[in-house]
């Protein structure tokens, strides 16, 4: 694994080279990928109004993204089961690196930074084995591979770098699939999903999983509240004539409360819920519901549901400047504050699954 | 009078756009859905009846038996929705693919502990599935590594186990679809689906995975990739039923294809040609367990099967999905 060597030489290397900040690109509040009427995948650095500070173009549908903590990096992600994610300059739109995953596994799409920039971890499938990992790149050195650790679990989706700077949240699904035969979920029955928190060398720290009732409710998006309470969405794989909860909060050392709209909204979501968002204020958390056309508010500290906003085709969702911004497969971008959902701009392009926040750090 | 037509006239219109799936629905559940979940519920029967009588493995009597029941199943397994996942029993009747070798591991466990669930229907019903239904059964009616293993009687006794609990399923899908069945024709307040497109587009989604089950998982997993194929991993091929779970269920999807259709000649003109191609393929192949797929030429024969259920799924969703009302959601269906 990462020596102290080579993580020096990064930190090294992140101080000294003249690579542009994001301020040389505008400072964009998100990063998304989109699809564009000319049938391009691009993508695409974003403010919370809506205008769109640049877009580069994707060899194919993108996913998520994970954006530089300093430098105009961004990584974009091939959708699943893609084998290969592009490292981009926003600055000037150049491909600085492509990272291929090792003969036998794929990216999951998403990805995130150590706090200086000098690693990045990718959520992997080992799919001959059927495991989960973590990839492992020395950002500072051209994205070396570096190597990879267990994820806990089966199928890692989303991650987080948690506030302490030193761990991990990782969203291990529950479900494997293999390349061989596309996106079929191959382990339904038996499934496993859990929540892992985990060192930066792999040590896990804390699982959480759910009650043996809810093993089909696969953990998928995380967001991050700045004291660690970590929010992570779900996506129901069990009857359909079930409505669990698709929302979960989760601080360390507590158990895991799940929350839930009333009946009547519940059951219009069709057991999916696509990203997941806290608000500036850490007050509120939602999440997205492109199969039900859904936004459903909730308060972070009592877990009250606090409403539903009717929404075609939302799914992108993360923490404004102001309240939350989200975005829609039909290229709304809005914001909902306590008084409701404002669309701000409707985008010629339709947004993809996430909004990726850029924390820019100077 | 007058009045009365001319009050019918204003109606229309705002009825006319919601299309009356009725008819389709009522065809689909009475003569494509129920039959097949009876005739599973019977087939199960006769094969508790013929385990409880002659348990030996190789016995032609047990094998014919199974093989009936297993067809009965393929050919209503698309019909993933409502009653056979309750309580996973489509999972307990057929845990299969089985990437981690669970079947095997958990059978060894029951027959080298001796388990005693095995005399009681009840307590066989909370194993893990992965111990439980046709490819179970499969292990210990054609996997030589169990000729051995524990005594002959034990095995009997869990042939027969698992032959219950097959037939336990299935006769509780079955129940349960008789007060399932207006559920799904008479959409509305006490029902899972809110209107008639609603419960149309379940029967459509039942179409499309199961077209896609056959066509990645069936046929997928076996070719592996062209420098690595992957014949042991071929749909029960120790009881050499491979090929013949993709035939039946193409014959399967291919009936409720053309009702789901039947209001739109054309696009069931174009869904049963290219059905027609797909099913020609699959009874031209000899390659029952589909061993043929480590040579070029029969990994040949796969790829070309599977790109002409490929075909059908793009007829599927491009000609049938619009006249459904399918909502086309960038984020909606990309299911990630």
């Amino acid at each position: 694994m990462t020596s102290r060597r080579h993580f020096l030489a990064g930190l090294a290397a992140a101080s000294l080279a003249p690579v542009p900040g994001w301020s040389a690109v505008g400072t964009p509040d998100f990063l998304s990928a989109a699809l564009f009427p000319d049938g391009s995948y691009r993508l695409v650095g974003l403010n919370a109004d809506g205008s769109i500070l640049f877009s580069l173009p994707l060899p194919d549908r993108g996913h998520a993204a994970a954006a530089h903590p300093i430098h105009a990096q961004a990584v974009a992600f091939a959708r699943r089961p893609g084998t290969f994610a592009l490292v981009i300059e926003c600055s000037t739109g150049t491909e600085i690196a492509r990272l291929s995953t090792p003969e036998g596994h794929h990216f999951y799409g998403h990805g995130v930074y150590s706090r200086n920039g000098a690693l990045l971890f990718t959520t992997e499938n080992d799919y001959e084995a059927g495991e989960g990992m973590i990839g492992v790149w020395d950002a500072a050195n051209g994205y070396v591979r570096l190597g990879s650790f267990s994820s806990g679990g089966i199928g890692p989706h989303d991650m987080v770098l948690m506030p302490d700077g030193a761990s991990l949240a990782i969203a291990n699904g529950g479900i494997e699939t293999h390349p061989d035969t596309g996106r079929s979920k191959l382990n339904l029955p038996t499934m496993q999903p859990n929540l892992t928190y985990c060192d930066l060398n792999g040590q896990v720290l804390e699982q959480v999983q759910l009650p043996a009732a809810l093993h089909k409710n696969s953990i998928r998006h995380l967001s991050l509240r700045q004291d660690g309470l970590v929010a992570f969405a779900m996506q129901w794989q069990g009857n359909k004539t079930q409505h669990p909860p698709l929302l979960g909060l989760h601080l360390r050392g507590s158990e895991p409360k799940l929350r839930s709209a009333p009946d009547d909204a519940q059951t219009t979501l069709q057991g999916y819920a696509g990203s997941v968002g806290f608000s500036s204020d850490g007050q509120t958390v939602a999440i997205t519901c492109p199969r039900g056309n859904a936004l459903h508010r909730f308060d972070a500290t009592s877990g009250a549901f606090t409403g539903a906003f009717a929404l075609q085709d939302v799914c992108g969702l993360s923490s404004g400047p102001t309240g939350l911004i989200y975005t829609t497969g039909n290229g709304d971008v809005g914001r909902l504050a306590t008084n409701g959902a404002e669309t701000r701009t409707t985008a010629p392009c339709q947004w993809d699954n996430h909004l990726v926040p850029v924390n820019a750090a100077v | 009078m007058r009045t009365t037509v001319f009050a019918t006239a204003l109606l229309i219109p705002l009825t006319a756009f919601a299309q009356d799936r009725g008819p389709i629905l009522l065809d689909v559940t009475e003569t494509h859905v129920l039959p097949r979940f009876a005739e599973l519920s019977e087939a199960t029967q006769a094969l508790v009846n013929t385990a409880q009588s002659d348990c030996v493995p190789s016995s032609t009597a047990l094998r014919k038996d199974y093989s009936t029941a297993f067809d009965a199943w393929i050919s209503a397994s698309h019909l993933r929705f409502g009653p056979s996942e309750t309580d996973d029993r489509a999972f307990a009747l057929a845990f299969w693919p089985d990437t981690k070798g669970f079947t095997p591991k958990t059978l060894s466990k029951l027959i080298t502990s001796e388990d005693a669930s095995v005399q009681d229907p009840d307590a066989f019903a909370e194993q893990s599935i992965a111990g439980r239904g046709f490819f179970a059964l499969e292990r210990l009616l054609y996997d030589p590594s169990f000729e051995e293993q524990g005594s002959a009687e034990y095995r009997c006794s869990l042939i027969q186990a698992i032959a219950a609990d097959i037939d336990r399923n299935a006769d509780a899908i079955n129940v349960d679809w008789q007060s399932y069945a207006p559920k799904l024709t008479q959409p509305g307040e006490d029902s899972p689906y809110r209107d008639g497109d609603e419960a149309m587009q379940e029967l459509y989604k039942a179409l499309l995975t199961g077209l896609q089950f056959t066509a990645d998982t069936r046929l997928g997993r076996p070719m592996g990739t062209f420098d690595k194929p992957r014949p042991n991993r071929a749909e029960a091929r120790r009881s050499e039923r491979s090929q013949r779970h993709v035939e039946l269920s193409l014959i399967a999807l291919r009936d409720l294809a053309a009702r789901l259709s039947f209001d739109h000649p054309e696009i069931a003109a174009d869904l049963d040609a290219a059905f027609s191609k797909s099913i020609d393929r699959v009874q031209s192949l000899e390659d029952p367990a589909f061993a043929d797929v480590a040579t070029p030429q029969g990994r040949f024969r796969l790829e070309a099967l599977q790109q002409s259920i490929n075909d059908i799924r793009q007829i599927a969703v491009t000609e049938l999905g619009p006249t459904l009302g399918i909502n086309a959601g960038f984020n909606s269906l990309d299911g990630d």
